[in-house]
């Protein structure tokens, strides 16, 4: 059995979505951020990085969320196989998601981690505008390839919950995000939140009943998202 | 297998090459005029649409992200990184990632200082990439101590090792003082380092793309 090591609202929900969506069997393994969980030997153990999500296999655990998406699709079919011809388009796109779009994203979540504090306003706006460029190249390749970026799929999902945080962090910045003017992926919001496990795992990690098409701040149960 | 390279010598499509190289596949050179603007070109955005090279067109399309093709020639060859099916495909994809999504984007955040928060952010935006280099490059060694595993060998060639090899030769090369790395500090990878690069593809790498004997480990030689 599979053990999904989350935090409410982090790239781990982007795993549970496809694993939910797939219907593949798994446990949860809250990472309390709250108590510095994700920096314990335990978890380090698990990801020296300390990043979450973590997914524990029978073959050990996989982290990074593309990697673990990508392991996913290749064992239980979610993807193109190697071989196919879809699958440089899988692969480019899931790569542009997690080296550049989480990567940029990450850094308006984190700018302290990036420029000084009298920089952050200036990076905010820079990188907002950088992330802007990258949801329009994601809105034409979801709009091309739209089996590929379908709901609950590794590519759709990853997508969707970069547009959830883009609309909803910084919390305490200015609003640089709005859904409406990417069609295909506020169609494929949709379509995920039509989906029966949305509202369960919704409920789960506290993202309100409507978690992409209109994102409030989360209440999880359990756990933090910070 | 009919495959063309978007290429300039030490860009990122030199790690394709180098596995291009070593997987032994022809392939033809389009040989990109970075400083002419030809990845702004309508054309170039049809083979590639972030305008970033490498791009590689294949008989399946084009596809583009380093990692993205290495991990394609991967699964199209059965060599140079374990496959689907390898116990060991989950912790190599893990790395693979890592390598792509926080070394290489700290490794530009280095070179491209200006691009976090403007110029006048530049040097703190090169400290803060720094701090974050080593720190990953340590993380490499230690799971290297601890894990010597196949994929990223002195034993096995791989794209992991190219890849790397050639992040390192940048992170040696590239930054102003203070910054930069020291491949002794890394013992481990230096050996891994040391071995990819005097395989005889990626000496015949080397050698066409002007990158000196050692491009790895002393790339300054």
């Amino acid at each position: 059995m599979y053990v999904l090591h989350y935090a409410p609202d982090n790239a781990s929900l982007i795993v549970r979505l496809v694993l939910d969506g797939a219907g593949i069997p798994y446990e949860t393994a809250l990472v309390d951020r709250r108590l510095r969980q994700q920096d314990s030997a335990a978890f380090r153990a698990l990801n020296p990085t300390g990043l979450i999500p973590v997914l524990s296999t029978p073959a050990g655990p996989i982290s990074e969320t593309g990697a673990i998406l990508v392991w996913l699709a290749d064992t239980h079919q979610l993807g193109p196989a190697p071989g196919h011809p879809d699958r440089p388009v899988f692969l480019k796109w899931m790569f542009f998601l997690s080296n550049t779009a989480h990567a940029d994203l990450r850094t308006v979540f984190y700018p302290h981690q990036y420029a000084p504090a009298e920089a952050h306003r200036a990076h905010v706006e820079i990188m907002s505008a950088r992330m802007l460029r990258h949801f329009a190249l994601l809105e034409t390749a979801a709009l091309q390839h739209p089996g590929l970026f379908a709901a609950a799929t590794p590519l759709g999902a990853y997508v969707l919950v970069l547009t959830r945080w883009a609309a909803l962090y910084p919390e305490d910045g200015p609003r640089w995000f709005d859904l409406a003017h990417y069609p295909t992926l506020e169609a494929l919001a949709r379509a995920q939140e039509g989906r029966v496990e949305t509202p369960v795992i919704a409920r789960a990690e506290g993202l309100g009943a409507q978690p992409f098409t209109r994102p409030e701040q989360p209440n999880p149960p359990e756990g933090s998202v910070l | 297998m009919t495959l063309t390279l978007h290429h300039a010598p030490d860009f990122a499509s030199t790690i394709v090459r180098f596995a291009l190289e070593e997987l032994e596949l022809p392939h033809t050179l389009a040989l990109a005029d970075i400083d002419g603007g030809a990845l702004a070109s309508p054309e170039y955005r049809r083979v590639n649409p972030v305008g970033l090279i490498p791009a590689l067109e294949t008989e399946d399309g084009p596809i583009f992200e380093t990692a993205a093709i290495l991990l394609w020639l991967v699964d199209r060859t059965g060599r140079l990184g374990p496959g689907p099916t390898d116990p060991d495909r989950g912790a190599f994809l893990s790395w693979l990632f890592f390598t792509s999504n926080a070394l290489h984007q700290a490794a530009l955040a280095m070179f491209y200082p200006h691009r976090p928060a403007g110029e006048a952010n530049s040097a703190a935006a090169q400290a803060a990439a720094q701090e974050q280099i080593t720190a990953r490059l340590g993380l490499i060694e230690a799971m290297l101590a601890t894990q010597s595993p196949r994929w990223l060998s002195p034993d096995h060639p791989g794209v992991l090792g190219y890849y790397i090899g050639v992040l390192v030769r940048w992170l040696i090369l590239l930054p102003p003082a203070p910054f930069g790395i020291r491949i002794d500090d890394f013992p481990r990878l230096n050996a891994v380092l040391a071995a990819h690069e005097a395989r005889p593809a990626a000496l015949r790498v080397a050698a066409s793309d002007g990158l000196g004997p050692t491009p790895f480990t002393n790339p300054g030689n």
